[in-house]
C-alpha cells in the first residue's frame, strides 16, 4: 500500500518533469510567438508545481494537513503533531508572489507580441524580412 | 482504499495535463491551442488542491483558467489564428 503511494506520487513529479520539457520544446521549436507565449506560461506553471511538490510531505502518520492551525496548542504535544503533519508553507507563498508577478510579466510578453505583429505584420519569426 | 483516493486522482490528472500540454504544443490552431493550456491549467489546479495548497488554488484559477486565455483570445483576434 506505501509502496503504491510513493510510486503514484513519484508519477506525478516525472509528468511535472515531462510537461516541463515539452513546454521547453514549443519555445525553442516552433516559428509563432503566440505559441511560444502559451508554451512558456506552461513551463512556468510546470516550475511553480515543483515547489509545491517540494513543500508537500508524505508523513508516516498519514496524508498531510493544511499548515493552518485551527485553534491554539493547548499542549506541546499538539504542536508537535502539527509540525510533523503539516506541509511547508514556505514555497507555497512564494508560488503565490510568483503567479502574481508572472501575469505581469505575460502581459508585458502580450504587449510586445502586438507591437511586432504591427511592424512585421507577422507572427512567424520564420517570415520576417527586415 | 480512502486513503490512496488523493494519489490516484493526482496520479490520473497528472497524466491528463501531460495530454494537454502536448495537445497545445502541437496544435496548429491556435484557438485550440488555448483551450487545452486551459485544461492544463484545470489539472495543475486539482494538483495544487489534493498536495494541500487551497490558498494557491484560489489564485491560480482566476489567474490561468479566467484571465490569461481570456488575454491570449484577444492577441490571437488581433494576430494570426494559424501557424504556419
Amino acid at each position: 500500500m506505501n509502496d503504491l503511494v510513493y510510486f503514484l506520487f513519484i508519477t506525478v513529479l516525472v509528468s511535472m518533469i515531462i510537461n516541463t520539457a515539452i513546454a521547453l520544446y514549443g519555445v525553442f521549436t516552433k516559428p509563432s510567438l503566440v505559441k511560444k507565449f502559451i508554451a512558456l506560461t506552461i513551463f512556468s506553471d510546470s516550475i511553480n508545481s515543483f515547489a509545491i511538490l517540494i513543500g508537500f510531505r508524505r508523513t508516516p502518520l498519514g496524508y498531510s494537513s493544511i499548515a493552518v492551525m485551527p485553534s491554539l496548542p493547548q499542549s506541546p504535544e499538539d504542536l508537535k503533531n502539527f509540525i510533523n503533519t503539516a506541509v511547508d508553507p514556505l514555497p507555497q507563498a512564494l508560488v503565490l508572489t510568483a503567479i502574481v508577478i508572472g501575469l505581469a510579466v505575460n502581459m508585458f510578453l502580450v504587449g510586445l507580441i502586438i507591437l511586432f505583429h504591427r511592424h512585421y505584420g507577422t507572427t512567424s519569426v520564420k517570415r520576417v524580412r527586415i | 482504499m480512502i486513503e490512496l483516493l488523493p494519489a490516484i486522482m493526482a496520479f490520473g490528472v497528472a497524466l491528463v495535463s501531460i495530454i494537454a500540454t502536448w495537445l497545445a504544443v502541437q496544435e496548429r490552431d491556435l484557438l485550440l491551442a488555448i483551450l487545452f493550456s486551459a485544461l492544463q491549467s484545470t489539472c495543475y489546479a486539482l494538483i495544487y488542491y489534493l498536495f494541500m495548497a487551497p490558498d494557491i488554488v484560489l489564485v491560480y484559477l482566476p489567474v490561468s483558467v479566467g484571465i490569461l486565455p481570456l488575454i491570449t483570445i484577444l492577441l490571437v483576434k488581433k494576430t494570426e489564428r494559424y501557424e504556419e
